[in-house]
């Protein structure tokens, strides 16, 4: 299973929009440095099937009210992200 | 040990230098005749556009590069079909020589297929 | 498959790549990169390669120098290499067209500066394929 790595915010940048073009069901995303204003973005609604991740590093510093993001995200420290680098595999970066 | 790689391109040519050193680093790996497949998505299925004629802003073709590929046994490129759509691009402005184009309904299921993706 | 240590569950270390396209103090990327790396080699995994192209080469620019309260990178990745003996490659060609030479490269080229810093080593895009080839995972940090 796939490892999606956004970087970018989708109010500004197509990284988002094409990564949900490839996803496929079982795939994880995880938002990192400005990806974490997709828990903004009501595109994050619509992933029912989807586990999403959120570096809490990198939506602390920018601010931003993880308790408001939808119930699928997990807000994860440094630790984890490696732990979801090991469990998937190919990890794609999305930071365009 | 080896690993089947994919580079996916989504840099559009000229405006930046991604699309330009994604297919260096995608001709170098050619070379070392590692298995390496491209997928073009979004803006960078403008890079095979034909007719790019990018002497004028000082900057040498791309899609010449592009060329190049089938002479290192890159003979499939992936293309994103709804990228493709968005864009208004049709299928036959951008053939490369030598190579099939093969256009991808569903881009995470062929990523799936792969150990390891280069994105450009 | 894991192994247990008490009641911890600790993966099985891995072998990691990275590729680094990003400046440092241009965007967050090579900052992001630097901190999974120490993560990384925290959770005990080994990093085969980390290969720096595009503007990432500009992490290895030692004549960089940032206001002293603002992060250094270039230190940064300097000590972590010493630390854990790592393979810090940077690609010569995207090295070459951004004006980071080696000593070797600066003499060879006719150029009045030598900016390599120590602890990287300027190689060629072989050097990138390579480390696809021998690790379990590659991460790439653009952007």
């Amino acid at each position: 299973m796939t490892l999606h790595i956004v970087s970018k915010s989708p109010f500004s940048c197509q990284a988002l929009h094409d990564c949900l073009q490839s996803l496929v069901e079982g795939d994880a995303l995880l938002l990192i440095e400005d990806g974490v204003y997709a828990l903004q973005h009501q595109a994050l609604q619509s992933l029912q099937e989807t586990r999403i991740y959120c570096l809490t590093a990198d939506s602390e510093a920018r601010g931003l009210q993880t308790s408001s993001a939808p119930d699928s995200v997990e807000i994860i420290d440094d630790t984890r992200w490696v732990q979801l680098c090991t469990e998937h595999n190919p990890i794609v970066s999305w930071f365009r | 040990m080896s690993n089947r790689t994919l580079a996916l391109c989504r840099a559009a040519p000229y405006g930046s230098a991604l699309a330009r050193e994604g297919i260096e680093a995608v001709l170098a790996s050619a070379a070392m005749e590692q298995d390496i497949d491209l997928l073009f998505l979004g803006d960078g299925i403008f890079q095979l556009l034909d007719n790019q004629a990018p002497e004028a802003i000082g900057q040498k073709s791309l899609r010449r590069n592009l060329k190049a590929l089938p002479m290192f046994g890159v003979e499939e490129l992936y293309v994103c079909q709804s990228s493709l759509e968005e864009r208004g691009i049709l299928p036959e402005q951008i053939q490369i020589p030598g190579a099939e184009v093969t256009l991808v309904e569903k881009p995470g299921e062929l990523i799936a297929a792969y150990q390891c993706v280069l994105s450009f | 498959m894991p192994r247990y240590a008490g009641h911890f569950t600790i993966c099985t270390p891995m072998k990691f790549s990275l590729a680094i396209y990003s400046a440092p103090h241009a965007s967050q990327s090579a900052a992001s990169a630097l901190r999974f790396a120490k993560a990384l080699l925290a959770g005990g995994h080994e990093i085969y390669r980390i290969f720096f192209y595009c503007d990432g080469v500009q992490n290895s620019n030692m004549i960089a120098a940032p206001p002293q309260d603002e992060a250094d990178l270039i230190s940064e990745w300097q000590a972590l290499q010493q630390k854990h003996n790592l393979d810090l490659v940077v690609c010569i060609a995207a090295a070459q067209r951004r004006g980071v030479l080696s000593q070797r490269e600066a003499h060879r080229l006719e150029k009045p500066v030598a900016n390599l810093a120590e602890g990287f080593d300027l190689a060629g895009l072989g050097q990138l394929t390579d480390a696809v080839a021998n690790s379990e995972r590659l991460i790439t940090f653009g952007g």
